[in-house]
């Protein structure tokens, strides 16, 4: 039952996904000329990669590209993280398969490794991989499969950290085994690692050794229904929340019928700053949102972001303001006070909203087309 | 992303074609060459015979789906007629007999509307989420066979255990520990129906088919279908003439091939238009599907009988429905119709208008006392029946629920119809509709429209955008691809609308309803849904 809602609410937006389709089709190449344009210490930038093979530089303060870096290989799905230096730009490209590291003064590749370890493996990783507090490492896990000539075989996945100073031809230095279905993580400044999956876990990167911080699957609550996570957007926000949005459903009663149970938006959240953890329910779910993201200014609000721009009271759990969108977006972005909205994701225009009133205030047109699934991130250089 | 593209490539693989170059004994021994030539790059030759290829049997759709995939993933370089020499051999030895086929072949047969349902809540949610349960069912494999399949799902596709129905559980283990020693019980590679599919003789194709069908949106028809040998073993040339139910005439031409002993798959043109039949073969049954190539939305319910001796059926009455009190003409179509027309009791016979061995048609008067349902036979022959009606208690929208799609517009996508039939009930002696005494009128013609389904398609305004639904035929066009400046939130003309068929019955309306989702483009159809 839970299901047939959120497939209902999915339906329409496939609407959005048509729509995308098309833009995609119209991408240009991008403009090359900017790309040795050095990044301004203390100036705020957005960077977002779309197709066909760009990483943009936005700058906040004017509200334009500043510069674009030409991706090498395949497209897909663009996930960016910041380095700690502001100087770094980790992307997860070529269909899930490569994590580059990109020097955003010069647009030059400086860190390249394979998730494929072996000639007759492919290894993805879905949306899995960070780098350290203090920049010296990198995280992913992988997710082999070993290509035999006549039979395919999927291997067990792996947590592997890289040193991200060894170049272009990057190999793991640690290997750890790793649960499978694990998504996106974030690095706290103590050294610890949480990564989401079918539980969000601390993870000790010396040892591997993973200790559930908070209970997804095997959260067993006889007042709620088990929660469903959908969630490969790791935004590394301003005030260091690693949030991720999930839907649940509150049963009446111990009969725990579901035609009657509440469905319902929650989040889990990470404080990467205290590794404080909280998992709670936010609002009723009347829609369906990709991100969410928490004020940098006030922690008691959540915004959600998909057909529209909606705005929570978390204590009250209540939903405040909602705003229709031209089109839809996916990954929402703040700037570091708080007072901004970035909306990306889907097509190649950015639209910025002030954060309190949620009213328009412009868009950013990036050169080539359809951002997709892919993760930007707001920095201050 | 990637699985979109793969299935995109499938999507130019339309159907199993016909093997129209190769002479009989030589196919076989050169689609044994053939597999040597092409396979062994990767395959290994093993007792049982080539790895993998050996373990396996499916339908010929199925195989060429499986030797599509070697093209577009792994690269393998085979022409087009190589292929079909390939698929003809390894659908013919190592096929499904009949009976396992059963209650699967809506999927061969491109019913795409198909609401699928299984007892197994695992089983639709693991191994029907993606594709239809059936592209599973209609395939034997040992469990190693089953495992390695799994293993090419997860390798290929490795965001199937994030998906919806993947991430909530342990996709992989519960695919290898709980589903393949399912899957290697029900479906597996041995059997006895293969085995004495296999050594049964060949079954009689040529000669003269009686031949009754029924497309929605337009009606019934009958004719006959003369079959005779082709140019190469399994191969038959056809052609067919007959008339649709309103006496306009239809006649085609073309060809059949015959996989596995019975799976017929015959290229045709009828009246102008590419046509295509999958049907299986039977003790001088043919039963299936005939559809527009190009459009397989549009299509007929098919049966036809041989005319040989001991075949003596009827295969349908046209119209199989009489208003009690009323006259009218019936025909009845079928094989070996020989001997004395046998009509239920109450309905007279007040002419015998023509007659042969595949049609005999009649004009009858009903009397209020023949209400029900009731068989009519030609001498030997059995099969068909006639429903006299008094009113209409209930009308029903077949099917229930079904999609169209959007296309058109300057986009490669051309638009997916909807197309419905009207099926009339009798409420039966105690006048209440949906209680056991009730019986099936037929299909009869009705006014056609279409409402908003819910509250979200009023405020969308689906029915302005979504279509047009013609109102005598039951034929809804979906509206242009593309995305919509004039809709909300600049959306393409997709829609959730409420199908509604009217007939009057003595002044009052008689109302059905069904349910109509216009949907994006299909970014894939392969050969089996
Ligand atoms: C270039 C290498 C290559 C060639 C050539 C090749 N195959 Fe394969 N085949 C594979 C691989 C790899 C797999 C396992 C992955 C998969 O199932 O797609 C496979 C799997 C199969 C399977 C099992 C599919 C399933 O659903 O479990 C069949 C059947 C098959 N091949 C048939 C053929 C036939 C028939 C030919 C020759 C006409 C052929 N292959 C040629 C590489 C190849
Ligand atoms: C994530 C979506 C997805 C799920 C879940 C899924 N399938 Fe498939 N399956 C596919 C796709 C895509 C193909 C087509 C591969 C190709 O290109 O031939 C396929 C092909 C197949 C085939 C035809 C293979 C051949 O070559 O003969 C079979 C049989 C099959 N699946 C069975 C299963 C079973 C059994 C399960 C459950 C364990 C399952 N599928 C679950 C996506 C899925």
């Amino acid at each position: 039952m839970k299901n047939t809602m959120i497939g209902g609410a999915l339906r329409r937006s496939a609407r959005a996904a048509a729509v995308a389709a098309c833009v995609a089709g119209s991408a240009m190449p991008a403009a090359a000329a900017n790309e040795s344009l050095a990044l301004q210490p203390g100036s705020e930038y957005l960077m977002v990669a779309n197709y066909p093979n760009n990483l943009n530089v936005v700058d906040v303060a004017t509200a334009s590209v500043y510069k674009t870096c030409t991706l090498p290989d395949a497209f897909g799905p663009g996930l960016t993280q910041i380095s700690p230096d502001r100087r770094t730009a980790y992307i997860l490209n070529n269909r899930f398969g490569t994590i580059y590291g990109i020097e955003l003064d010069s647009c030059k590749v400086t860190f390249r490794a394979e998730m494929s370890l072996a000639d007759n493996e492919r290894a993805k990783s879905i949306a899995s991989f960070t780098i350290s507090a203090d920049g010296k490492e990198l995280y992913a896990v992988q997710n082999p499969t070993t290509i035999n000539r006549d039979h395919y075989r999927v291997g067990e996945p792996r947590f592997v950290v890289y040193d991200s100073s060894a170049g272009l031809d990057a190999r793991p230095v640690r290997t750890f085994p790793a649960p499978r279905q694990s998504t996106i993580m974030q690095a706290a400044p103590d050294g610890t690692l949480y990564l989401a999956g079918q539980n969000l876990y601390e993870v000790d990167v010396k040892t591997g050794e993973m200790k559930v911080k908070l209970p997804i699957r095997d959260w067993n609550r006889s007042t709620h229904a088990p929660l469903d996570v959908l969630y490969i957007w790791p935004v590394q926000t301003p005030q260091r929340d690693f949030t991720i949005l999930y839907t649940t459903a509150e049963y009446q009663d111990d009969k725990q019928d579901m035609e009657t149970a509440e469905f319902q938006y929650g989040y889990l959240n990470v404080n990467l700053l205290t590794g404080e953890a909280e998992a709670r329910e936010f609002g009723p779910l009347t829609e369906i949102y990709f991100t969410g993201l928490r004020s940098p200014k006030d922690r008691n609000i959540i915004y959600g972001l998909l057909h529209r721009l909606t705005k929570y009271d978390i204590a009250e759990g209540k939903l405040l303001q909602a705003v229709e969108l031209e089109h839809t977006y996916y990954t929402l972005l703040t700037n570091h006070d708080g007072s901004r909205l970035y909306l990306t994701g889907t097509f190649n225009d950015i639209a910025i909203y002030d954060a309190d009133s949620l009213t328009k205030l412009g868009n950013v047109q990036l050169p080539g087309g359809d951002m997709s699934l892919g993760t930007g991130q707001v920095f201050v250089r | 992303m990637k699985i979109k593209k793969i299935a995109a490539a499938m999507s130019g693989v339309v159907a199993v074609g016909l093997a129209l170059a190769s002479s009989p004994a030589v196919a076989a021994a050169s689609a044994e060459a053939l597999l040597r030539a092409k396979c062994l790059a990767c395959h290994t030759e093993t007792d049982a015979g080539f790895s993998r290829i050996a373990d396996q049997r499916k339908s010929p759709e199925g195989w060429l789906m499986s030797i599509a995939r070697m093209q577009i993933v792994h690269g393998l370089k085979i022409t087009d007629e190589e292929r079909r020499a390939v698929v003809k051999h390894l659908a013919d030895t190592q096929g499904l007999a009949p009976s396992e086929t059963e209650g699967s072949r809506y999927a061969l047969e491109r019913r795409l509307n198909t609401m699928e349902a299984f007892e197994s809540e695992q089983f639709t949610q693991m191994c029907a989420r993606c594709h239809s349960g059936a592209r599973v069912l209609l395939q034997r494999r040992p469990a190693s066979e089953w495992e390695h399949l799994v293993h090419f799902h997860l390798g290929q596709y490795p965001t199937a255990e994030f998906q919806a129905f993947g991430r909530d559980r342990d996709w992989l283990g519960i695919a290898l520990k709980e589903v393949v020693p399912d899957l290697a019980g029900k479906l597996p590679l041995e059997s006895e129906a293969w085995k004495a599919w296999q050594a049964r003789a060949p079954q009689a194709v040529d000669g003269e088919w009686s031949l009754s069908g029924h497309m929605t949106g337009r009606g019934g028809f009958s004719g006959v279908m003369k079959v005779s040998a082709g140019k190469a073993q399994d191969l038959h040339a056809l052609s067919f003439e007959g008339r649709w139910d309103d006496g306009k005439p239809m006649a085609g031409k073309g060809q059949a091939l015959i996989y596995t002993g019975y799976e017929w798959r015959a290229d045709l043109v009828v009246d102008g238009t590419p046509m295509r039949q999958v049907f299986a073969l039977e003790d001088g049954v043919l039963r299936g599907r005939m559809f527009l190539r190009d459009h397989d939305e549009v299509g007929a319910d098919v049966v036809a009988s041989l005319q040989r001796d001991g075949n003596a059926r009827v295969l349908a009455v046209h119209p199989a429905y009489l208003k009690a009190g009323d006259e009218g003409e019936l025909r009845i179509v079928g094989s070996k119709l020989e001997g004395e027309v046998g009509l239920p009791q109450g309905v007279s016979l007040l002419e015998t208008v023509r007659r042969s061995a595949s049609e005999v048609v009649l004009r009858v008067r009903a009397e209020a006392a023949a209400r029900g349902v009731h068989p009519v036979t030609v001498g030997a022959a059995s099969g068909g029946s006639l429903a006299v009606y008094e009113r209409i208690g209930e009308l029903k929208v077949l099917p229930a629920y079904a999609v169209a799609r959007i296309g058109g517009n300057g986009t490669p996508t051309a638009k997916v119809e909807a197309r419905f039939d009207a099926e009339a009930w009798d409420a039966g002696p105690d006048g209440q509709p949906g209680t056991s005494d009730d019986f099936r009128i037929g299909v009869v013609p009705a006014r056609w429209s279409v409402e908003p389904f819910d509250e979200v398609a009023v405020r969308d305004e689906d029915v302005k955008f979504a279509g047009l639904m013609d109102e005598a035929s039951g034929v809804f066009v979906p509206g242009g691809a593309g995305p919509n400046p004039l809709r909300r939130m600049s959306a393409n003309n997709v829609g959730n609308l409420k199908v509604v068929a009217e007939v009057q019955q003595g002044g009052t309306p008689v109302r059905g309803e069904g349910q109509l989702i216009v949907a994006p483009q299909r970014w894939n159809n392969p050969p089996i849904p």
